[in-house]
């Protein structure tokens, strides 16, 4: 098996293995009332995470790119724009800038 | 996304079907990228497998919340429901009312497809596509993001400082801690959390 193939396998397994871990023993598991908020939390503490500083590197060399996108997409959020629309929108406000961008 | 991947992997030597089959295999957004990227710079298999691993752990911890959420599975529904699980689909599902696990399935099943279809299309369209779309289409995985945390963050002001709090410890921890910045600060955040937060604000999809 070529290196590739191989690199390819490994990360398959060491990403699988963790994933899967909880799907084999939730249904033995009822969490205690903390532990139950503690889960509930993360999806705002993950998402803040994968957002900060994640989103500057959208473009690795202009960094307000990813900021004016982040900008947009809340923007269009707080005003309930649907979901779908929302990531059309913003892909297209970029694609804007990016043409914009050269003039200056 | 899945373009901008398969970018990184054909650059790196990877056939078109090992790109399309490590989408279909690992399905890592962030994971598969720093893969290629390492293999372009000849890192070793062990140092490609190692960072995966780390990158990925967090997958244990949405993958423990969703299958926390979901109602009327079975085992192995929460086996491939764990496998289909990343960013988006976990996104997605924690902060919707519905748990039934065919929805989650439906949103993650997609999400996943569309992920090696993504893979399939950069093999093809790479050469003809020009730059700034490619990474016009980058932003789309954090504007999902952003759209799903923001009507939360409108709700709550308690929300809104533990999103703040969150975001400014995972700035500072990547610079210290690499690639576990984002597990530690999730973890840490969601602790945080536990005294700013008030339960009322907090959806549930388990009761």
């Amino acid at each position: 098996m070529d290196y590739i193939s191989l690199a390819i396998l490994g990360c398959a397994i060491v990403t699988f293995i963790p994933r899967v871990i909880p799907a084999l023993f939730i249904d033995r598991l009822e969490f205690p009332p903390k532990v139950e908020k503690f889960l509930n939390l993360i999806p705002y503490t993950a998402l803040a995470a994968l957002i900060c500083p994640g989103v500057l590197t959208v473009d690795n060399q202009l960094w307000y790119i990813g900021l004016i996108g982040a900008v947009v997409a809340a923007g269009l959020a707080w005003k309930k724009v649907p979901l779908g629309a929302i990531v059309i929108l913003t892909v297209v406000v970029l694609i804007t800038v990016y043409s914009i961008v050269p003039f200056f | 996304m899945g373009i901008g991947y398969a970018a990184i992997a054909m650059k790196a030597g990877f056939t078109p079907l090992q790109t399309i089959s490590m989408s279909f295999l690992v399905y890592a957004g962030a994971g598969q990228i720093i893969a290629a990227s390492m293999a372009l710079t000849g890192a070793s298999v062990m140092a490609i497998v190692l960072t995966n691993f780390v990158v990925n752990l967090r997958y244990f911890v949405m993958s423990t919340c969703v299958l926390n959420q979901v109602e009327e599975s079975n085992l192995g529904l929460n086996i491939l429901a764990s496998h289909v699980t990343v960013d988006e689909s976990f996104a997605m599902f924690s902060l919707s009312e519905d748990s039934h696990i065919w929805i989650y399935l439906g949103i993650a099943i997609t999400a996943w497809l569309s992920w090696c279809l993504g893979a399939g299309i950069g093999v093809v369209l790479l050469d003809i596509l020009p730059v700034i779309v490619t990474n016009s289409f980058n932003i789309s995985l954090y504007a999902l993001f952003v759209a799903i945390l923001t009507p939360a963050v409108k709700e709550s002001k308690q929300i809104a400082l533990l999103v703040l709090i969150t975001a400014v410890l995972n700035i500072v921890l990547s610079q210290f801690l690499g690639n576990w910045s984002l597990i530690v600060s999730t973890l840490v955040g969601a602790a945080v959390g536990m005294y700013i937060v008030d339960d009322e604000y907090l959806i549930s999809g388990d009761d």
